[in-house]
Formats: C-alpha cells, structure tokens, sequence
C-alpha cells in the first residue's frame, strides 16, 4: 500500500532512485519499513537518511537546519577551485553568514590545502550551530579550521566584540534566505512543513538578508565606525 | 663517449636479446630432435632416443607455443588499465535478473583470484532475488585486457527457479565493458577538452535553489565533436552524478579511441571483432547440458558450475587472449 502510493507520488523512475538509496541506507535504527512511511507523509528523503553527499562530502543533517542545494554544492566548488588556483602567503579568512549545515565552509576546507584557511559560520539557530558543529568533527577538515557561533547577521550590533568574529575577512560567502512572503506561500509543503522557516524567508522581498550583508560589507552598517571595520579587507 | 645513435642501437640490441636467445634455443633443440630421429631406427638406441625425443619435442612445442608469442606479440596498448563493466539483464524477465546475478558473482569471483579490486558502483537490486543491471569496476593491471572480450549478449538457456513445468527458458543479459581512465590519463590521452562537453544539469521547472529541496541532481554530458551522450542520475549529488559522467565519458572515448586504432591494424580476417551490432550473442551458457560455449572462437567448456564460480571463465578468457594474441601475430607478419 505504501509502496504503489509512493510510486504514484513520486513516479516510477524517481521512486527506483530513491527506493535503491534507502535500501543502502538499512540499518538496525532505521529500517526500510520507517523509510518509506516517512516518505510517504511527504518527509524529504535527506532528513529521512540523515545525510546528503555534498562536493567529497557527506554532510550530516537533521531537521529543520535547510538542506544543502545542488545549486549551492556547484557554485561553493567553483570558489574553492578559484581560492585554490592562486598561492596564498598566509591563510586565508572566511566568514560564512547563515551557516546552516556548515557545508559551505566545511566544503571550502576540505578542497584548499591544508593550513590555508581559517572558517567561521554563524547562524542564528541554535539548532544549525550544534549540526554545523558535529559537521566539523566529522568531516575534520584536516588542517584547515572551521567553527560556528551563535550569531544573527541582521542584528545592526552584529558583530559583538564577545562573539569572537573579528572582520576583516579575506572572505565572505552566504545562501542567506531569499524567499519573499509571496514566494513562500506557494513553496511544497517538502520545504515549508520540515525545513527552518528562518532559512527561507528573506523577508516581504525576500532581500532583507542582501541587504543587510551588502551594509556589513561596505560598512555603511552603522553611525559610529567604531564598531564597525569594513566586514572584508 | 657513446654517442646518442650508439645508446640507441644498444637499447635495440639488449631489446633484442631474448628473440635472439628464443631463436637459438630453437635451432639447437630442432637440431638434436633431428639427430634424436634418426637414432630411432638404431634398435639398440632406440629407447633412450624415445625418451630424448619426446622430451626434445615438448620443449619445441613450449617455445613455439609460449616463448615466441610472448615475445613477439608487442605488449599490450591497455595492459594497464582496469575496467568498467556495465551489466544489463535483456530479454527473459526476472530470469534474465536472476542470471545477471549469477553472472555478477561469477565476475566478482573472478577478480579475486586475480586480484582485481572489485567494486560495485551501482546495481538495480530487485526484491524477487535478481540483479536488473549493474556497474562494476574491477581495479587492477590486466583487468580490461582480460574482461574486454566480455562485451556482447550472453545467452542462457535453464529451468528457472520459478518455473513450474520444467521449462527451459532462453533469456540475455547485455555486458558491455570498457577501459576504466583515470583523470589524469584522460589528459594524457588528449581524450577531450572541457570546451567540447555540454554539461546540461536538472532544472525544476520553478524557481530551484531554496524553492525546492528535491534529490533529482540528474546530469547530462554531451560531447560536441563525437555526439556521444552521458546521461547520469544514479547518485544523490549533482558533483557526484557529474564525476561519474565525466568517468563514463572518458571511457567510451577510450573504447572508441582503441577500436579505431585495432581497425587500422586489422590485416587478418580471422581477428576477434568486438561487435558493433550489440545483439550478437557471443556465449552460451547451457545448464541442461552443463557446458558453457563461446561462439566467437568456437570453444565449449564442459563444466558450467566451474565457470559460473569464477575458474572456468579464466579459462574461456585465456583463451579468448591467445586468440587475439595470434591474430596480432598474423598482422605482423602480414606488414
């Protein structure tokens, strides 16, 4: 009964991928029977196998931190291959806004030699931090360091002297939400009943985030300069 | 001093050297058979000349059969590489899968006795037992010299373990193999450039990105100059689907590579031919009669389970070898 409605949900060839994936992903805490209900109900197949492979990766996830976009994977390789393609005489700083999973960072760490670079994510759910957090020690990025602090970006203080985020930065990477109200309305309940609102909703246009990241980047942040440097060199 | 010209006649002289030794090994072993021949009419001598002469005989035959092919027979273009094989079960149904996974094993046996890594990249298990198709890649120095031959339909004709009336069915599965290229050997064997492969990914019809948290990460390649296509969807990443596209690309450029450059040697008729017409059904495994048969060189082994557990196959595929071998043989002497 589960499998034909899944067949029908998903069609015939995309249920035979997924079907293969889950059988892989057997085991004594999560059988196949738990898989497909899961499925079913419309749970997105990521959460259902806890990982998702992301560049060499394999990403660790849990809801409702967002999942990895493919879109995010290619653009996130393309950067590490660009940072790797010139030498660098000291490692370099990277501020990820809106970590999530940590994958943006931790994927740059892993595809720059060791020693190069030196990570931070922030994200305002407590949720992501802990995720992006066991992401680090699993994915050990070998040389390269990555941590991620508790932070919201669209605080105007942001950042506090305390958090341990000190621009400038050699780099600074997002996939900040982008979805305005509107857009947010029509999106498959796949997103909108499991995935962090939060990392979504970018606000009536769904710019807020660009926005503010724009001003963290020029400075133009705040009126005393005093706790404001420019967020990049 | 040696000069540049002399280090090379050197190099030839010393390549040279086992010919050479073969040769005269040759002469001075025909020579005493002849001698040993004649000491058979001497009834005196006659039986310490058998003795000799059987023994002469032997050691004639193992130069003409071993010791001047593997000299002469130039090495291997692809001794090195390993090997992509692609399983697909044809006609017969579940039958077809449930021989697709014997076949599976028999090949996986294979490799470990000679000690090619195995691995399986992707198989289409069904519930009812069977393998629908798969792709292996056998790791290893020999492994696509040996599998090569593997490519074309293989027929097999049994009682299928459901069948009820004891029915002999005739089902196929489809094996296509191909040389395994590392990255590196691609660039090496100028196989391609970036510039003429379209790379098409999996577009929602929407908005993508945060829009859609979907795992279709579907990749197509398509490489301008030849038209050969790679369409992968297999894996739950668009950077994995494309490294395996990429992979499958650089093998069939291969393959395509290496058939062109056989066809421009090919002087003799006799020549084991890897067939365009993907329906030609190169073997027979009839398990009625126990006997597997390989129709291109004619050659029937009578024990099928020897086969199908990995052992006998390395016969039908030593066999398989010296035939090419002795085909490459006649080209030469044939320029």
């Amino acid at each position: 009964m589960t499998l034909s409605t899944l067949v029908s949900q998903l069609g015939k060839r995309q249920f035979a991928l997924e079907y293969q994936w889950m059988k892989r992903a057997v085991s004594p805490i999560l059988p196949l029977r738990e898989m497909l209900e899961r499925r079913v109900a419309g749970e997105p197949l990521q959460y259902i196998l806890g990982e998702q492979p992301f560049g060499p990766l394999s990403i660790k996830l849990r809801s409702p931190v967002l999942i990895p976009r493919p879109e995010t994977e290619d653009w996130a390789i393309r950067l590490a291959e660009r940072l790797a393609s010139r030498p660098h005489t000291r490692p370099l700083s990277m501020l990820d806004l809106g970590t999530g999973t940590g994958c943006i960072p931790l994927l740059i760490c892993s595809l720059l030699p060791p020693g190069s670079v030196q990570a931070t994510g922030i994200d305002i759910s407590e949720e992501a931090v802990k995720l992006a957090t066991e992401n680090a020690a699993l994915c050990s990025p070998s040389g390269n360091t990555f941590r991620a602090v508790r932070a919201s970006f669209l605080d105007p203080l942001f950042p506090h002297p305390n958090l341990g985020v000190h621009p400038p930065f050699d780099i600074v990477t997002s996939n900040p939400p982008y979805i305005s109200w509107h857009e947010y309305t029509q999106l498959s309940r796949s997103v909108t009943d499991y995935e962090d609102p939060r990392a979504l909703f970018g606000g009536p246009d769904g710019l807020d985030f660009y926005h503010a990241i724009a001003a963290l980047a020029t400075g133009k942040r705040s009126k005393s300069r005093k706790y404001f440097d420019r967020l990049l060199k | 001093m040696s000069t540049p010209e002399d280090i090379l006649r050197l190099k030839q002289l010393k390549e040279t050297e086992p010919i050479q030794q073969a040769w005269d090994d040759w002469v001075s072993t025909r020579e005493a058979l002849r001698e040993t021949t004649l000491l058979l009419d001497d009834p005196d001598l006659r039986s310490m000349a058998s003795e000799d002469h059987e023994m002469l005989l032997q050691s004639l035959t193992e130069i003409v059969k071993t010791t001047f092919p593997t000299i002469l027979v130039p090495p291997s273009r692809t001794e090195h590489m390993s090997a992509l094989m692609e399983l697909k079960s044809g006609v017969g149904g579940s039958e077809a899968s449930l021989f697709l996974g014997d076949m599976l094993r028999m090949y996986l046996r294979a490799a470990q006795i000679s000690r090619w890594k195995a691995n399986i990249v992707s198989s289409n298990n069904l519930d009812t037992g069977g393998v629908k198709d798969a792709v292996v890649e056998f790791k290893g120095p020999g492994a696509y010299d040996a599998l090569q031959w593997e490519s074309g339909v293989h027929r097999v004709q049994r009682v299928p373990a459901t069948e009820q009336s004891g029915r002999v069915h005739t089902s196929t599965v489809a094996v296509v193999v191909l040389p395994l290229i590392e990255e590196s050997e691609a660039q090496k064997e100028e196989l391609y450039s970036m510039d003429d492969v379209k790379v098409e990914v999996m577009r929602s019809r929407g908005a993508g990105g945060q829009h859609v948290n979907k795992t279709e990460s579907a990749v197509r390649l398509t490489h301008i100059p030849s038209g050969i296509t790679v369409a992968m969807q297999d894996e739950r990443s668009q950077h994995q689907n494309k490294r395996r596209a990429f992979s499958i690309l650089a093998s069939r450029l291969m393959e395509a590579k290496l058939t062109r450059e056989m066809e421009a040697r090919r002087a003799s008729r006799r020549n084991l031919v890897k067939s365009a017409d993907r329906s030609d059904k190169i073997r027979t495994y009839n398990y009625a009669q126990e006997r597997v048969t390989d129709h291109r060189i004619g050659l029937s082994v009578k024990n099928l389970t020897s086969v199908m557990e990995g052992e006998a196959i390395q016969d039908i595929l030593s066999a398989l070898r010296r035939d090419y071998e002795e085909s490459q043989m006649e080209d030469l002497l044939a320029e």
